[in-house]
Parts: structure tokens; C-alpha cells; sequence
């Protein structure tokens, strides 16, 4: 397999691209900023307007370009702002979710998860995980574009 | 069944003359023969010189409603041929707005499965002077006499696990149902791979990928592809670029096919038109299981007028993220 | 120089010849046969006549890096890209070595020649193999070819009674020979003389050249292009078609310039700045291609830009190729 996986090594730290609904997740990491719970840096949050926003495109641009996972998080289904963006998220999520692994892609590396305004632990309890999950996994090779570390 | 047949092509052909002479419609789609008797290519008929040229066979794999956006520019009453998958193809069409109804007329066509030519040599084990098909067995004529093979040995892979022969919409029949086989599980290629780990599955597609062209005919003969700018045209944002790059390849095939998500019927097309063999009905088919499981089964183009499941929702859909 | 090797031991032949060079020869590849590198274990596969795509893309990749570009400061440095090492193109029919002498014309035999392509060609030993069991879709022979002889090649080669046999016609040919050394035996068995046929579709190429001269207006062009899908199919499997795209990748600090094929059947193909599309529609671009093929090539350059090869007629998923549009606009033999 031209991907082979390194093995996962003591130094490496995993870029993982968070995408974030503003009202719940995105406000959700606010809090747990503002009441200083660490979470690791390796987490870079893009804000989206809704999950429902969200396209594979995002998700696969993200791994092209180096991101060794790429998490989602919504509001809890029943409390979207826009009232059913995240219903739709849901179902468009879950087929893409189930798709990417089809692929080939392992399922730690792509998360969807819920996470309201007021759950800044959970913010970064979760960002927590998947890291540590990640960094367990190595760095990812799949559906990476090798012409991306010729120009960074 | 040879007679049987050509008396069917009569009669498919005197109704479309009336039709055609008569004004119901001003240009009929259908098929004609190619190079070589196993081949067809589609034929656009506006006169009756040009319907003497109409054949309807197990050759005539070539979807027609995908023509008809573009044709709708041009001719105002179209008719149409379909059998089974294109009437399907034709409610995709119908449900995206890319086709008038009131201007269509249906003919729809039962079909018993389309034949694969190479399987049929396979079969043969030498050149094939002609066939002939009686019910569920293809006779193969050869210089060495006659051999009987079992139809669905050497149906196309596309018609194997058909569900749908006979068309789901119509305006009018011109052929007889019939009774068929129950067809396999269309979902066992799937399964199998969904067996394999997940190293051994993006080898897989790693390998079947690094063959694509990036010709796009699985795109143009797709009929829920009717995209006015295709995401691979786009250069604001530039998702795709023309390069023959792993990462590029597996991302255009995993965009479209999740473009067809609660779309896709299933036809088959596209594997039939890659010229090669990718096995992209299996990416396809992967979504339609899925979607089956996680929201209630579903078939693309049985009913126009249903929504979609990836278009719509349900307060308790499943909440299936978890990594355990 | 005539000499042989038996067919089970090529893997050795080719194992030798990889270690210096790219060799590229026929490879099963899935379901289908093309064209790539060999790796020891690959398929070879010599006796099907015909690839799914032509091996066009060993001078004329399918996509190749030209030069990279990086911003250092205010700087802006670029380097080429030009590392090409001798390649071996491996079991060419004498259809596609046809072919690749029609792309030198447009490529090298001209001020100024195309350096990348040049570059290739220059460095690349061809062994050509006959074909002595054309496909139905074969008709090399409707524009002059002969399947068994390929008059452009290093080194002709012939496939016998689970033998190979190699006829040198160049200085190129001889040294890449004696670098095989003893594993190649010398033959001195008879030249087999063989009478083959490819397929007879009734066609009479004779005059259509200037036939088509004035008919860029012609209605048949409006019945034509109707079942054509608009895909690319065609022009990437065909050995003549040579048309590209010069792209980009990168960003404001770094990044790479590639050339790659494009197909002139796209919608996008003449899509200009400002919105202008001078074929947007299927019929302009069905005659265009056409017209390229078996008038406006054959114009500048002397051949009908097609041999015959068959491929556009396999692989056309509506079997509009070739062969029916030459029918079409009358280049058949009178019954």
C-alpha cells in the first residue's frame, strides 16, 4: 500500500480540523475557554454556521491536505438553532460516516458529536479524546495529497 | 421466441409509427444496431425511414431517458423507450426537475436482462455466428454446433441483481411481463468488502482508483448527475484539479457517489461505461445498504413524488456516531 | 540482429532491463490491460492485441510536473523538473508506434519543439511486437498498417511457439539487445510469413480528406453528435489524441505547475475568461473533434489522424467511434 501507516511515535501530534456549529459546539468551546479547562492545541476549530452546513468536501479537503482526523460537532438533535439543520446533518452525516470508512478511512478518525452551549467539559473532554485517540492511530496517509508537503 | 420476438419488434414498430406520423410525438428514442450484432447505439428516429432502423434486444443496455434534458430544448413531444432501469431513471429525472412530464411519452419495454458479449464468448470458447433465446437459456451458435447456456450466467453485471425489469412508469406497454428468477442478494459484493479490514479495503479501492481516467462517463451516462456546473468544474472553490492523484481520484469518486445518496438507483450505468472496470456500483450500493438500515428501506426512482431520504429527516432518527 | 528468449523466462528479461530503465510494457491490471511500469510480480500480458488505453501517456503522461515555484521573502525561486531516466516501451503495436510517430510531428517537428515530450521520446528504446490475432475491432490495415511490421521501432519483436523473437532496426535497438546478454539466445528459425486480416468495415478513406474540406456546415453534423455523451472516453484511450491542460496546484508561497490531458469533448474545453464558449453545445464539439481527426490533422501533417486501433470502438459507451462517422460522411466503399 503506497499509504503504509507509520507506526505512531512519541512525538507526533496529530492535527485534527474541528468543525463547530456557532450556537452550540463553537459556544461550547468558548465556555470551556473562558472557564480555563485545557483541551490540546493539536484541535483547530473552523466555525460553521450550523452542522448542517457541513459538506463531505470539507471533510475530505481536510484530509487531503494533511489533517490526520476531523471531528463535527452540532447541537443535540431537537435543540438546533435553525430548528432541523441538524436533523438533516444527522442523516447526511451518518451515510458520508459510513461512506469514509467503506474507503478505507478508520472510524476513529472521522467523529460526529453533540455538544451544546453550556457543555464546555464536554468540549474538551471530547477534543481530549480524539486526540488521544489520533495520536494512538499515527499519522494519517489515506486520501492525503503527497504533493501537499512539497509546497509546506 | 426469435418469431415471438420479431413480431413484438412489429408491433413496437406500428404503434410507434402512429404515434410518430400521428403527431403524438415529433422524434422517438430507441436503438439500432452498432458494427456488430451484439452492439447497439441509440437511435433517434424522426421519420419512418428511420424507424425501420429500430431493433430491441438483449444488446440494448444504453439508458435513453438520459438524453432527454437536452432533447426538451429542441422538440416539443418526445417519446421514449425504456425498459425497467431507464423508467426508473426517467422518475430521478422527474424528481430533480430536469424533465417535463407532460411532454414525454413512455413506452415502456419488460427486459429480460441485458446479454454480456464477452461472457457469452467465454461461454462459447470460440466465435459466436449467432444466438438465440428461449426463455431462461441462450442457445450459442458456433461453427461446431449449438450450446445451451443458462441465461443468468451470461446476463450483463448490471441486470444480475435487477429488481426492477418490468418499467415503473409509462404511458404505454409494449411488451408482455413475464416471470423471472429471484436475483441474487444485490448487496453480497458489499458485504464482503465491508469483511475486509480497514487497510485491506483502502488497498482495495486504492488500487481500482489508480486506474481512473477521470473521463467522467460515469458522470455523463449517471442519471442523477445533472448537475448544471459539476462540482469538478467548479474553480471558486477549486475542489478538484486535473490531476491523476491518488487523493484526487478517490475524492471525486467518493463526492459523487455520496452525491447520490438516497439518489441512486442502481442502474448500473456507470460500471457498464467506465472504460476500466472500476467496480463503482459497489461505492454506490454501499450507500443505498446503509441508508436502508439507518432510515428505512428506500428505492430511488420507484415514486416520483416520494421524498428522498437524505433530503428530509425524522425527529428520532439514529444517532449512529458512536465508535464502538 | 535476430535474436530469442522463451516466455517463461521474460520475468527474468524484465527483471535485468528495469534495473536501468522505466520499462513499461502490457500489464493486467484488474479486468483490464495497460501500459504501466513493471514491478516484479506485475502481469505482463503480451498475447491480448489490444490495451484498454494506448501507451501514449510513456511520452505524454497523464499528468507531469514541470516546475515548482516557492516564495522565499521576496523572492520568487522556481526549479524544473526534469529528472528523466531511459525508458523501455515494451510490446507497442505497430497501430500505436503509428500513432506516436503522428504525436513527434505535432511535439518535436516544430520551432520550437516540446521539450518535456522530446526529452522522453529521445530517451526511449521501442519494441514493437505484431499482432497476429487481431479483435473485432481491429482495422489498422483501412489506413495502410500492417500488423505484423512496425517500421519505426528500435526493435521488431514476434511472439512464436511460446518464444519471443527480436529483429533489431536500430543502433538502439543492438545495445539494448547486447545488454541483455546471454540471457537472449540467437534465433535462426525461418521468417514466418502470415497473411492477416483485420476487420472489413467497408471503408474508403480515399479523397474524404478534401472532401471535408467545406463541409464544416454540413447538416450531418446536426445527427451526428446526438447520442454523444460528452464524456472523455475517446479522446483518453485514443493514441492520437494529444490535447492538454497546463494547471496549477499550490498557494501564494508555494506550489507546481503540471501539464495533463484534457479532452476536448468537455464542456469546459473552450469555456474563456468573460464567460465566452465557443462550444458549449455537443454538435460543435463532435464535429471538432472529428474534423480534427480526418481533416484538419491530415491537412497539416499528410495522415488521417486514426489507425485503426480499435479501442474508441470497444470502449465508446453509445458506439459513436470512428469507424460510424467515417460511414456517416460517405467514406465507404460503393457496394
Amino acid at each position: 500500500m503506497s499509504s503504509t501507516l507509520k507506526e505512531s511515535s512519541p512525538e507526533f501530534e496529530p492535527l485534527i480540523v474541528a468543525f463547530c456549529c456557532n450556537w452550540c459546539s463553537y459556544a461550547g468551546g468558548d465556555l470551556a475557554g473562558t472557564s480555563r479547562m485545557n483541551y490540546p492545541a493539536n484541535v483547530k476549530v473552523i466555525r460553521v454556521p450550523c452542522c448542517g452546513r457541513m459538506s463531505p468536501m470539507f471533510v475530505l479537503r481536510a484530509f487531503q491536505m494533511g489533517a490526520d482526523g476531523v471531528l463535527v460537532a452540532g447541537c443535540h438533535p431537537g435543540d438546533c438553532h435553525y430548528s432541523t439543520g441538524n436533523y438533516h446533518g444527522r442523516r447526511r452525516l451518518s451515510a458520508f460516516k459510513r461512506l469514509v470508512e467503506f474507503a478505507g478511512l478508520e472510524k476513529e478518525r472521522f467523529a460526529v458529536r453533540w455538544i451544546s452551549s453550556s457543555e464546555g467539559d464536554k468540549f474538551a473532554e471530547e477534543m481530549r479524546l480524539i486526540t488521544d485517540k489520533i495520536k494512538a492511530l499515527g499519522p494519517n496517509r489515506k486520501m492525503r495529497d503527497t504533493r501537499w508537503k512539497t509546497i509546506n | 421466441m426469435e418469431n415471438n420476438k420479431l413480431n413484438r419488434l412489429e408491433i413496437i414498430t406500428k404503434t410507434l409509427s402512429q404515434d410518430l406520423l400521428g403527431g403524438r410525438i415529433n422524434i422517438l428514442l430507441g436503438w439500432e444496431k452498432g458494427h456488430y450484432w451484439w452492439q447497439s447505439r441509440p437511435l433517434f428516429i424522426r421519420n419512418e425511414k428511420e424507424l425501420g432502423n429500430l431493433v430491441w434486444d438483449s444488446f440494448c443496455a444504453i439508458n435513453l431517458s438520459r438524453y432527454l434534458p437536452e432533447l426538451l430544448k429542441d422538440y416539443d413531444k418526445i417519446g421514449v423507450l425504456v425498459k425497467g432501469c431507464d423508467s426508473r431513471a426517467f422518475n430521478r429525472l422527474l424528481q430533480d426537475n430536469m424533465v417535463d412530464r407532460s411532454r414525454i411519452v413512455l413506452y415502456g419495454l419488460p427486459c429480460m436482462g441485458m446479454l454480456d458479449y464477452e461472457m457469452l464468448l467465454a461461454e462459447a470458447g470460440q466465435e459466436i455466428d449467432s444466438i438465440d433465446e428461449k426463455n431462461e437459456m441462450v442457445i450459442v451458435q458456433t461453427k461446431d454446433g449449438k450450446k445451451q447456456v443458462d441465461r443468468s450466467k451470461v446476463l450483463m453485471a448490471k441486470c444480475r441483481d435487477c429488481l426492477y425489469p418490468e418499467p415503473v412508469v409509462y404511458d404505454q406497454m409494449l411488451g408482455e411481463p413475464f416471470d423471472r428468477k429471484q436475483p441474487p442478494e444485490r448487496f453480497n459484493r458489499v458485504a464482503d468488502l465491508e469483511r475486509l479490514t480497514d487497510n485491506e479495503r483502502y488497498t482495495y479501492w486504492e488500487k481500482e482508483f489508480s486506474r481512473c481516467l477521470r473521463c467522467y462517463a460515469c458522470r455523463q451516462a449517471c442519471p442523477f448527475c445533472s448537475c448544471i456546473e459539476c462540482f469538478v468544474e467548479q474553480e471558486n472553490p477549486r475542489w478538484l484539479g486535473k490531476a491523476y492523484q491518488p487523493s484526487e481520484n478517490f475524492i471525486f469518486h467518493l463526492v459523487r457517489a455520496y452525491h447520490g445518496a438516497g439518489r441512486c438507483i442502481d442502474c448500473g450505468e456507470c460500471e457498464r461505461v467506465c472504460p476500466v472496470n472500476i467496480p463503482l456500483q459497489e461505492m454506490n450500493r454501499k450507500l443505498i445498504k446503509d441508508i436502508n438500515e439507518l432510515f428505512g428501506e428506500y428505492e430511488a426512482g420507484l415514486n416520483a413524488s416520494e421524498e428522498p431520504p437524505l433530503l428530509t429527516y425524522k425527529p428520532d432518527d439514529p444517532s449512529a456516531f458512536s465508535e464502538e | 540482429m535476430v535474436k530469442m528468449i522463451a516466455v517463461n523466462k521474460l520475468d527474468e528479461l524484465f527483471s535485468l532491463l528495469a534495473e536501468t530503465s522505466e520499462l513499461y510494457l502490457p500489464i493486467k491490471n484488474g479486468e483490464v490491460v495497460l501500459y504501466q511500469q513493471w514491478q516484479p510480480g506485475s502481469l505482463v500480458t503480451l498475447d491480448k492485441t489490444n490495451s484498454a488505453v494506448s501507451p501514449k501517456d510513456i511520452f505524454l503522461p497523464r499528468d507531469e510536473t514541470y516546475l515548482q515555484y516557492r516564495l522565499c521573502g521576496r523572492q520568487l525561486e522556481m526549479d524544473s523538473v526534469e529528472d528523466v531516466g531511459d525508458i523501455i516501451a515494451f510490446g507497442i503495436h505497430p497501430c500505436d508506434l503509428k500513432a506516436i510517430e503522428m504525436l513527434d510531428r505535432v511535439f518535436i517537428e516544430q520551432d520550437p519543439p516540446d521539450a518535456l515530450y522530446r526529452e522522453r521520446r529521445n530517451k526511449t528504446v521501442v519494441i514493437a511486437l505484431a499482432c497476429d490475432s487481431p479483435d473485432p475491432f481491429c482495422f489498422c490495415q483501412e489506413f495502410g498498417i500492417d500488423p505484423l511490421d512496425a517500421p519505426g521501432a528500435d526493435i521488431m519483436a514476434h511472439l512464436t511457439d511460446q518464444k519471443l523473437i527480436f529483429h533489431t532496426r536500430t543502433e538502439k535497438g543492438r545495445e539494448l539487445l547486447l545488454k541483455a546478454g546471454n540471457l537472449l539466445e540467437e534465433y535462426k528459425g525461418a521468417q514466418v510469413d502470415k497473411i492477416i486480416k483485420t476487420a472489413d468495415f467497408g471503408l474508403n478513406v480515399e479523397g474524404l480528406v478534401d472532401n471535408l474540406q467545406d463541409r464544416f456546415t454540413d447538416p450531418v453534423w446536426d445527427e451526428l453528435y446526438l447520442s454523444c455523451l460528452s464524456c472523455g472516453i475517446c479522446t483518453y484511450v485514443c493514441p492520437t489524441c494529444y490535447c492538454f491542460d497546463i494547471e496549477d496546484y499550490g498557494n501564494e508561497s508555494a506550489g507546481e505547475r503540471f501539464r495533463c490531458w484534457d479532452s476536448c469533448m468537455f464542456g469546459d474545453f473552450t469555456q474563456m475568461a468573460g464567460g465566452h464558449n465557443p462550444r458549449a453545445g455537443r454538435k460543435e464539439r463532435v464535429r471538432q473533434r472529428f474534423m480534427h481527426k480526418l481533416q484538419y490533422y491530415p491537412r497539416e501533417f499528410g495522415d488521417i489522424a486514426c489507425v485503426g486501433c480499435g479501442r474508441c470502438l470497444r470502449s465508446c459507451p453509445v458506439n459513436l467511434d470512428i469507424v460510424q462517422v467515417i460511414k456517416k460522411l460517405g467514406g465507404v466503399k460503393d457496394a
